[in-house]
């Protein structure tokens, strides 16, 4: 059983984060990259299934992410995934999520799987379209939000969250799954994972090894970005000291009042 | 000329209040696009939602009582809107920016080929294109982005970031066809409702909040939902909460979890990190109480009060509850 997880680089969030003015893309320069924090609970996930189902299963990690993100990729590695694969081209840049999907679908039948398992969102583009429009592309279920993720008689059994609770759903393979944080913590890779992670196979991919018959990069893309800006920031408000708990319910009392909240 | 196409999300007749805003937001682009401002509603209980949605200025109301919607994970409802779309023919399709919403909008912008923006707060109209803005990079950048010619475009919408205006609409409603020759993979066994009844965090006018400063899961119950309860509104939580096992993950607000924006945010125990901030800086009025006056929340909350929440707390639940039964 072959696992692929799907992996994005997204900019640190500890790191300032800007589009490019000009291009208005991402400015995804090398350093300032870490792995999308949802796709490390895909990893885990992946991982979690690998031990469960022993066997020949394996977990390759793929990411479309350029060429200076592989030792990104090398931290999923490390964290136990058995290879990986990149696909990275210059004519990916300003790809959106139709390109995305469509890319990736046609780079995952390229490398193979029986199940895909993706993070739930890209911090960065924030859409959260991707798991699903990926998998209409390959033609194959998506089964979306997995809390819990088991393979019983070669089929899933899903425990998923929904807005107002969760479910169990049951489909075939092969399909794509999407997982929240609730699949636990990601495991931290060890330091054997790290050494171990610089010897595994990397293997690269590019458009023209795709085949694709549609455009894809800003040429491709269904939406354009016009304009950017930082928020509007919130001007710092008063800050009063209670002296017991009926005074500071009074003073917030007062000020629902005044902002007729109540 | 474009068309506008609302995607209705409920749960067996039971609709929220984004739907509505949803509707009101349709016809306002309709307008300006020149096309008619449709819905679509599927699965048991759409009829009974339908006659809600007449309250709304909309044109058309699609509907299906199809129970294989809810049988059956994603895709007779992608089957379904897909289908609405093409019969309908160049359109903008608006669902709300839930879970189910992004997976339908994802699912149908691929069967579509059309562009997808998430999470709206804003959309106009120039020159007949549809320009949305939303937060990206966790809130770090607002950006504005547009439809590239095509005859499709998907946009998921932020609760609470329009508004829900009734109005008179032709309110035709018709029945949709059953898609032909599909079957469904992905059936669902269970389904369990959690909390159910309760207006989710992202919708709720008002929302209180805890973080580490709440000590355990208990004061979630016994101190902020009160509170929530005499102000109208719903409980959230941190990061750490919900790691802690406080509180269910559906209820953490910041970078990992919900983005909310409603009128009030009250922030207990709470020291405003940046990955709580993102989450809830779009809110009209910020309140945090904390015990340390040099927490970051302090820098952008609109009052922040230094005291014992654990003292505040039941005492401002009494007096909103003192003043909301005068005025009943």
């Amino acid at each position: 059983m072959k696992i692929v997880v799907t992996v994005k680089l997204v900019p640190d969030a500890n790191a300032e984060k800007r589009l490019d003015p000009a291009t208005k893309t991402l400015d995804r320069q090398p350093g300032a990259t870490v792995l999308n924090p949802f796709d490390e609970y895909a990893i885990e996930a992946a991982l979690q299934l690998k031990e469960k189902l022993g066997g020949d299963t394996t977990v390759t990690v793929f990411s479309m992410v350029p060429e200076t993100g592989k030792e990104t990729v090398r931290k999923a590695l490390a964290m136990g995934a058995d290879d990986a694969a990149m696909l990275s081209d210059p004519g990916l840049a300003g790809t959106d999520v139709w390109g995305t999907a469509y890319a990736m679908a046609h780079a995952l039948k390229k490398i193979g799987f029986d199940l895909v398992i993706t993070g739930g969102l890209a911090e960065d583009g924030n859409t959260g379209g991707v798991p699903c429009a990926l998998a209409e592309h390959l033609g194959i279920p998506a089964l979306t939000n997995a809390a819990k993720i088991d393979i019983v008689d070669g089929k899933l059994h899903i425990q998923r969250e929904t807005d107002s609770g969760h479910q169990v759903v049951q489909g075939p393979l092969p399909a794509v799954v999407s997982v929240t944080m609730a699949v636990g913590e990601p495991r931290y890779p060890s330091l054997k994972g790290i050494m171990g992670a610089k010897k595994k196979t990397v293997t690269a991919l590019t458009l023209a090894d795709l085949g694709l018959e549609r455009p894809v990069g800003s040429a491709g893309a269904k939406t354009e970005v016009l304009s950017f800006a930082p928020p509007p920031s919130r001007a710092k408000g008063q800050i009063v000291t209670a002296e017991d708990g009926p005074s500071g319910a009074k003073i917030i009392f007062d000020f629902l009042k005044e902002k007729k909240l109540i | 000329m474009q068309h506008v196409v609302v995607f209705v999300e409920h749960k067996a007749g039971a609709t929220r209040k984004v739907t509505f805003e949803l509707a009101t937001e349709a016809r306002r682009l309709a307008d300006q696009l020149g096309g008619k401002a449709h819905a679509v509603v599927l699965g048991p209980g759409s009829a009974a939602i339908a006659e809600q949605l007449k309250a709304y200025p909309l044109d058309e109301i699609h509907l299906s009582e199809d129970s294989d919607v809810e049988k059956f994970l994603l895709a007779p409802a992608v089957e379904y809107l897909d289908a609405a779309a093409k019969s309908i023919g160049s359109c903008i399709i608006l669902l709300p920016n839930t879970m189910l919403g992004k997976d339908l909008g994802g699912a149908v912008a691929a069967r579509l080929s059309a562009g997808m923006t998430s999470d709206v707060t804003e959309i106009t109209v120039e020159g007949g294109r549809v320009n949305c803005v939303s937060p990206k990079l966790g809130g770090a950048l607002i950006t504005s982005c547009t439809f590239k010619d095509a005859d499709y475009g998907v946009i998921t919408i932020r609760p609470n970031s329009f508004a829900a205006t009734p109005g008179a609409g032709a309110g035709h409603v018709s029945q949709l066809e059953k898609p032909v020759g599909n079957t469904y993979a992905v059936s669902i066994e269970s389904d369990v409702e959690e909390g159910s009844g309760e207006l989710g965090i992202e919708e709720a006018p008002v929302v209180i909040s805890g973080g580490r400063g709440l000590g355990g899961p208990d004061p979630f119950t016994t101190l902020l939902k009160p509170l929530a309860d005499a102000l109208g509104g719903a409980v959230g939580a941190t990061r750490a909460a919900a790691d802690a096992g406080w509180v269910p993950y559906s209820l953490q607000i910041g970078q990992t979890g919900k983005t909310v924006s409603p009128q009030l945010y009250l922030a207990a125990g709470i020291s405003g990190a940046i990955q709580h901030k993102v989450g809830m800086r779009s809110a009209g009025t910020i309140i945090a109480i904390n015990k340390d006056g040099g927490v970051p929340i302090g820098e952008f909350a609109d009052l922040l009060v230094v005291g014992d929440l654990f003292a505040i707390i039941p005492e401002l639940t009494k007096l909103v509850q003192e003043a909301k039964a005068v005025h009943a």
